[in-house]
């Protein structure tokens, strides 16, 4: 039975293979039957393809299944009833190296494998010969045209010919209708801006003149009724008076270029109706843009309008809606640099979802540096993780297919409900399915992606939003993507369902609570990206990664500023570069000035160098932290890049490994230190000129992502820099009355804002210095130490003579360790001026990690600077409690002074407000729990530059000129001067005003009262944006028209030679 | 200078009058061994990276060279003053003449803070400093060394800076260098070594075999590993170690009543001495508060972490079977302490004699230095014994014979061998 069975099969195949190569040569046979017909040439091009269509499906296996679609040019032919599915082979057309179309060949459902295969090898074969022999047979048709035209040209020649584009638009008029009218009205809307009277009174005539012969009046309503159809033949004639007129105002060269321009501008008419259309789906879209592709390198050219205009509806349709994240996108994203995109697009069927937020930040931060000169010229591209993307409305589809969409009211719950329901929502969503659309589309992601490890990151809508980062909000996760194709897929939607759920998680629905955001429908876009890294072992990861901030707001040294920015480097998967892991270190680096380490001997160096590192275990198929030095120590050769990641440390001596062959990888010891990259490579630079160039072009500091798999960069994520709530800069009130100030300062000023400090423990500099002896210097810190664990926690600050932590000599600051001050809210250095010299304060250098890692604010003061308030009688005046806290120590209350702020200063308590963009702090007495004022959205605390401060008051000075109604004010003009004028204007400047009035008392008193109106909300709104408050931003003068007859007052400005007042325009009398 | 303030130099004026009186030294004496012997005050300037200028103020001390060239280390401190110079550079002419090497006592430093400087930066003030002494220093002069903030790199630029305007080879002019390029083997170990020569040779006095006694040693840094192991393998045995644990930031102590086994601590120790709680008790360590390593019932008590840990408070805890202290760490006793320590007859090695085989080897070094040949780690170990055991012998023979305390007896030692060697050369 088996044998014959086995025959059976045998003999089954057989003949199916013969079978096969007959159908092919069959198919093959049929169209060079149709391409040698003698009457090929008189058969439209348009026919042809069709018919080819129409042979295709004969060839393929399953012919009843099989469809052809043939992409060309502008056209787009198929089978009928034609559906896109996933089981589908292509095949490119060229001529002359040019791609100009594709050939595609598909099953509508789907079918038996064959060898692993929808398709036979040798139907590759196959429409790879159809596709060539099509481009032969365009080519040959198109040689043809041309030799046609050449012939016609010459014999026009040999007559008297008419202007170049008049035959144009003769053979236009007479073939293609549509194309022509389109070009007279262009030509006639062109003449009419530029002025040409005769084509205005055409388009009276024609257009709006219409509505004129009516004789009557159109009631407003009717404004939306279409207007009349002119016949034909009126038509034609007000087309050629149009062209008449062009003739006489333009020269030859200028009609032939505008038309041409109009022409290209029509091919790519397609792509801008279905990107204006409202109701494309995004499957709409692609289709467009692949045409258009394929036309581009046609060599298509669209004007610069509809070129900004394309690229703003890109925008808006695949990546973003918000103006502000438009305004920037439209400059730097080309419409080619979608190509790529769209290729790895995943959506729902009849789609009209967005990337979400993180891939748009990506996606045009990639953009931006690759199109930016600068780094182009030194480093090339820059690259970013193959990536694939499921849309953001893919989730509502995922709900809806899995009949889930009462998970929408869980956002609405009381918060412990949420909490208790949320671990099943998870189980929930991870046996739930995905629709067929989705399915597909991860099936292709997987095979496209092999079996690299992956990273589903979630891209809400909501994430990365100007004045909302959700940092870590919404999961990310890993998946080392091992197994079978089934098991990958498995994980990879198990891991897409869990992303899904995080939206529903307590977490983020309490920071949208706080937002004000919760209202807003919650889309989540999803990323599916490549891990960079390397395969070592049975481990997977970058050689190094990171974060990367234009603003540095941790300073170790005075000498390096805010600008100078600052990289946190760990080896491994940059997760513990992003949030702060408890007892390990990631690697500080200023980029502006790379080489003022933060840990200098070599103690430092090994106490705070990287211990551990984020891998992905590729055969457990989990995420997983182990030590750096048993990874090194086993696969240390493997890792690429290895020797600008580590230093040999021997006999107190810490070194870069000159090469590789350097390391005994067994037996050194070795530390994660990054000095190769640093000295080595050009890696800072690098890093430097991508902030620079992204900071530049989206005008806000950033932040970024990126890792390095030992040979190139990777740019993983960007958005704007974010400051968690406590180093938001702190907006500093300038009204606050003296007495209530208790400290400021001006200089090495970080964000911060420290609203409830009850405690104040103050080391007395002068009593310190007098102390007897070391022993009792030393006991201070043991005080300092036993306060530390008494006091509320983050409730009390430290202050002190000089450099906390001092390890040389005692006697130039309090000798505490990390542990003795680990619970302060914020650690102050007061250096007092010692004679001619004020000595140099630590900026918490000894213990500066633990301090960033703690989110403990460091802040110098520097009492005796000019302009620094400093309330020394309350620090060494009021009641101190230190015997009461720790009477063994009773004696040295001289020298520490706990002071309980709520009881010496009638209930306030002290607040911290630390602005580093004004480089201002202020430590004020305030109302316990009041929140006043309000730290802003990071959206308002936007480091500005100078220029800002001038530009937005220019340009409220323009909306009030011309919101101002000059006759109901009797205003005859109005001007603009002094710092606003100039464009030097600060944050605490007002905005000086020169108004030519000429009306009556009671106009006078209206529009002073009028202005006075404006005045006050924009000093609010100062106050808002930068903490300066004043009674009003509006510095109003008046003068009349004998004070410019007569050049008294400020009138003198006007017209002056210099420094004039600039006139702005007003609203026209309204009519 | 207000007298009121703590002035490092003060201190140690006062504690060497202290013992002038024990020893009745004369005036000159006095005069002479009160200050240093020379001072060298100069400005460095440097070239910083962004092209501006920058003025550095530098010092060496030299306290004494009666008995051969300075010796003292180099330190970078941002709040560096004469008077600690000063007061660090009569410590170590002190520290050199207990253990009797052929040294003087100098110190030197920059008012600098080696964060605020590239490492650029950081090579061209090392060269400054070597260019502004470079007549004043040397392998027969005053030989320099790493201290606070300073380190193997900085000692190799200001070698190579000294070597160019010699126009010659010096490695001895300057220590702590690393094995290969001029540094000496054996450096790791002889702090910790040299702790446990004193300790067998107070044992071997007292008569007691050390395989017959027990030790609790707080710290678990370079000094008190070796310690252990040379301790463990005469035959003692280590019940307990402390050690700080920079994740909680606190203290423990480890303790298995069966001894500790250095090699498996060493294991799950991280690179700064911290051990691993969990696996420790895993291994079946007992874990407990680091603050009960002085109150262990056992024969020695071996301090090795910081300073001030035996204070009035903590020193009544130390139990009645304790014998021996010996003082791995710098300054491990207050003042108070050493009042009950000397009343209660513990025997004290104090720290400069306890923990001299760090600046013995340094000593060895700079020979090796000279001579360009370099011996093996055996050879410079046992004659880090040598040195060590007759620095102790001659220490303790005079505490017993002068009854006085074994610190006051080190102190004695050293001052009166410089007092010796000034007389000798005819200063006084």
């Amino acid at each position: 039975m088996t044998s014959s069975n086995s025959i059976n099969t045998n003999l089954y195949t057989l003949f199916r293979d013969l079978r096969e190569r007959r159908k092919e040569l069959d198919c093959l046979f049929q169209l060079e039957e149709l391409l040698h017909n003698q009457k090929f040439a008189e058969i439209p091009l348009e026919e042809l393809l069709k018919e080819i269509i129409r042979i295709i499906p004969s060839g393929w296996q399953f012919s009843d299944a099989a469809q052809a679609k043939i992409l060309f040019k502008e056209n787009i032919y198929t089978s009928p009833g034609y559906i896109e599915t996933p089981w589908r082979q292509t095949a490119e057309i060229k001529i002359h190296n040019t791609v100009v179309g594709e050939l595609v060949v598909s099953y509508n459902r789907e079918v038996p494998k064959s060898a692993g295969d929808y398709f036979l090898k040798e139907e590759d074969q196959l429409i790879n010969a159809i596709a060539d022999r099509i481009s032969h047979m365009v080519l040959h048709k198109e040689l043809k045209i041309v030799y046609h035209q050449w012939q016609e040209a010459e014999e026009n020649l040999s007559r008297k010919t008419p202007s170049e584009w008049r035959v144009i638009i003769d053979l236009l008029q007479s073939s293609n209708a549509r194309l022509f009218m389109y070009l007279s009205q262009k030509m006639l809307h062109y003449l009419c801006w530029n002025g040409v009277a005769e084509a205005k009174e055409l388009l009276q005539q024609t257009g709006a003149g219409m509505r004129n012969d009516a004789r009557k009046p159109l009631p407003l309503g009717d404004m939306n009724q279409p207007s009349r159809k002119e016949s034909m033949d009126r038509i034609n004639t007000i087309n050629n008076e149009i062209f008449r007129i062009a003739s006489e105002s333009l020269n030859e060269d200028q009609v032939l270029f505008l038309i041409r321009q109009w022409l290209e501008d029509d091919k790519s008419r397609f792509l801008v109706k279905a990107l204006e259309n409202p109701n494309s789906s995004l499957n709409d879209l692609l289709n467009a843009i692949t045409r258009f592709h394929y036309l581009e390198n046609e060599g298509i050219r669209v004007s610069r309008a509809i070129e900004k205009s394309l690229r703003v509806s890109m925008v808006r349709h695949f990546l973003s809606d918000q103006l502000e994240f438009i305004k920037i996108a439209k400059g730097h994203i080309l419409i080619s640099d979608y190509y790529e995109l769209v290729k790895g697009v995943i959506f729902p069927a009849r789609s009209h979802g967005k990337l979400g937020g993180k891939s748009a930040g990506l996606f045009m931060a990639s953009r931006i540096v690759n199109h930016s000169q600068e780094y182009h010229e030194l480093f090339g591209e820059i690259k970013t993780p193959k990536t694939w993307y499921i849309t953001s409305d893919g989730l509502i589809d995922f709900l809806h297919y899995n009949n889930l969409e009462g998970v929408w009211e869980q956002k609405y719950k009381e918060m412990d409900e949420i909490n208790v329901e949320y671990p099943n929502i998870i189980q929930i969503f991870k046996n739930s399915y995905f629709s067929p659309e989705i399915t597909r589309g991860l099936s292709i992601a997987i095979d496209d992606l092999g079996d690299t490890p992956i990273i589903v990151r979630s891209s809400s809508l909501l994430e990365d939003r100007l004045g909302a980062a959700f940092s870590g909000k919404y999961k990310s996760l890993f998946l080392a993507n091992q197994g079978s194709k089934e098991e990958r897929l498995e994980a990879l939607m198990d891991a897409i369902a869990e992303v899904y759920a995080s939206t529903f998680g307590p977490d983020p629905i309490e920071y949208r609570t706080e937002r004000g955001l919760l209202d807003y429908h919650e889309e989540m876009g999803i990323m599916i990206q490549e891990v960079v890294g390397t395969r070592v072992g049975n481990y997977f990861f970058p050689t190094f990664a990171g974060v990367a901030f234009s603003n540095n707001e941790f300073r170790w040294s005075a000498r390096i500023s805010r600008l100078d920015g600052l990289i946190r480097l760990v080896p491994g998967l940059g997760t513990r570069a992003v949030d702060r892991v408890a007892n390990d270190y990631p690697t500080l680096i200023a980029p502006g000035k790379p080489d003022l380490r933060v840990n200098v001997t070599p103690d430092e160096i090994i106490r705070y160098s990287p211990k551990h590192i984020d891998v992905i275990n590729l055969q457990t198929n989990t995420f997983e932290t182990i030590e750096v030095n048993q990874l090194i120590k086993n696969f240390g050769n493997d890792i690429p890049g290895i020797q600008n990641v580590v230093s040999t440390a021997r006999d107190h001596l810490i070194q870069k490994p000159t090469s590789l062959l350097n390391i005994d990888f067994e037996k050194d010891k070795l530390l994660v230190t990054f000095e190769g990259l640093l000295q080595r490579t050009d890696f800072i630079k690098q890093m430097r000129c991508i902030l620079d160039v992204l900071e530049k072009s989206i005008g806000t500091p950033v932040d970024i992502e990126f890792a390095h798999n030992g040979r190139d960069l990777y740019l993983l994520q960007c958005r704007p820099q974010s400051y968690s709530l406590n180093i938001q800069p702190a907006p500093i009130p300038k009204d606050i009355p003296q007495n209530k100030i208790v400290f400021s300062a001006k200089r090495y000023i970080s964000n911060g804002y420290v609203p409830d400090i009850t405690h104040v423990v103050y080391v007395d500099a002068e009593a310190y210095n007098s102390l007897p002896d070391m022993t009792e210097m030393k006991t201070v810190g043991r005080i300092v130490g036993k306060l530390n664990k008494i006091l509320p926690k983050r409730q009390f600050i430290l202050m002190g003579p000089g450099r906390w932590g001092s390890r040389g000599d005692i006697k130039l600051g309090v000798g505490v360790s990390y542990s003795d001050i680990n619970n302060t809210a914020v650690l102050i250095e007061v250096a007092r001026q010692k004679g001619n010299y004020v000595p140099e304060l630590s900026f918490g250098t000894h213990f500066f990690q633990d301090l960033v890692e703690a989110s403990i604010r460091y802040l110098p003061l520097y009492p005796d600077d000019a302009g620094i308030i400093f309330n020394e009688s309350f620090f060494t005046r009021s009641d101190n409690i230190l015997a009461d806290l720790l009477p063994e120590f009773a004696s040295f209350a001289d020298t520490v002074r706990v002071i309980d702020v709520p009881r010496s200063a009638d209930g306030l308590i002290l607040r911290i407000l630390m602005n580093a963009d004004l480089d201002e702090a202020v430590g004020i007495f305030a109302e316990p729990g009041t929140r006043s004022p309000e730290p802003v959205e990071r959206k308002e605390t936007r480091p500005r530059s100078a220029e800002d401060f001038w530009r937005w008051r220019y340009n409220i000075a323009e909306r009030i000129a011309l919101s101002l109604d000059p006759e109901r004010f009797g205003v005859k003009n109005f001007y603009l001067f002094g710092s606003t004028k100039n464009a030097t204007a600060g944050p605490g400047s007002d905005i000086d005003i020169l108004v030519h009035f000429n009306g009556n008392d009671a106009q006078r008193k209206e529009l002073m009262l009028w202005l006075e109106g404006w005045s006050l909300t924009l000093a609010e709104v100062n106050y808002q944006r930068t903490g300066y408050k004043s009674d009003g931003l509006l510095d109003v003068h008046l003068v009349t028209d004998e004070d410019i007859k007569n050049k008294t007052s400020y009138a003198v400005k006007i017209g002056a030679v210099t420094d004039a007042a600039k006139p702005l325009p007003l609203r026209t009398p309204s009519s | 200078m207000c007298a009121k303030n703590y002035n490092a130099f003060e201190t140690a004026q006062a504690q060497f009058d202290r013992v002038a009186e024990i020893l009745d030294l004369d005036q000159a004496t006095r005069d002479l061994l009160r200050n240093p012997l020379r001072e060298y005050h100069f400005s460095i300037p440097v070239t910083m990276d962004d092209g501006s200028k920058k003025i550095f103020k530098g010092f060496r001390c030299l306290h004494n060279d009666s008995r051969g060239p300075g010796k003292g280390g180099i330190r970078f401190h941002p709040q560096e003053t004469i008077d600690t110079v000063r007061a660090l550079s009569m410590w170590m002419t002190w520290k050199c003449a207990v253990v009797d090497i052929p040294l003087g006592g100098g110190k030197g430093g920059v008012i600098c803070d080696p964060h605020n400087l590239s490492p650029r930066e950081q090579e061209r003030l090392c060269r400054g400093w070597v260019r502004q002494v470079a007549q004043n220093v040397g392998p027969l002069q005053d030989v320099p060394a790493p201290d606070v903030m300073t380190n193997a790199q900085h000692m190799l630029w200001m070698l190579d800076e000294y070597e160019a305007i010699h126009r010659a080879k010096y490695p001895g002019f300057i220590t702590g260098k690393p094995v290969g390029m001029g540094g000496s083997l054996g450096r790791t170990e002889a702090t910790g070594y040299g702790v446990i020569f004193t300790v067998r040779e107070a044992l071997k006095e007292m008569g007691i075999r050390p395989e017959d006694t027990v030790a609790s040693v707080q710290g678990f840094g370079n000094v008190s590993q070796y310690a252990i192991q040379l301790y463990t393998q005469l035959g003692g045995k280590v019940i307990l170690v402390s050690s700080w644990d920079q994740n909680d930031q606190q203290a423990y102590a480890f303790k298995k009543n069966s001894g500790v086994d250095l090699k498996e601590l060493q294991e799950i120790t991280d690179s700064f001495g911290g051990i691993n709680k969990d696996k420790a008790k895993e291994l079946g360590y007992e874990v407990l508060p680091g603050d009960v390593w002085i109150e262990q019932e056992v024969d020695i008590l071996i301090p090795a972490a910081l300073e001030n840990e035996v204070n009035a408070e903590t020193v009544k805890r130390i139990h009645p079977r304790v014998k021996i202290i010996a003082e791995g760490a710098n300054g491990p006793t207050t003042l108070e302490a050493d009042k009950v320590i000397r009343e209660r007859g513990i025997f004290l090695i104090p720290d400069f004699l306890a923990n001299a085989g760090g600046v013995t080897c340094s000593y060895f070094e700079q020979v090796q230095c000279n001579m360009n040949y370099f011996w093996e780690k055996d050879e410079v170990l046992g004659k880090l014994d040598t040195k060590m055991t007759s620095a102790f012998i001659a220490v303790s023979d005079l505490a017993r014979k002068k009854k006085l305390y074994m610190r006051d007896a080190a102190y004695v030692i050293a001052i009166d061998r410089v007092a010796q060697a000034c007389k000798g050369r005819g200063w006084i």
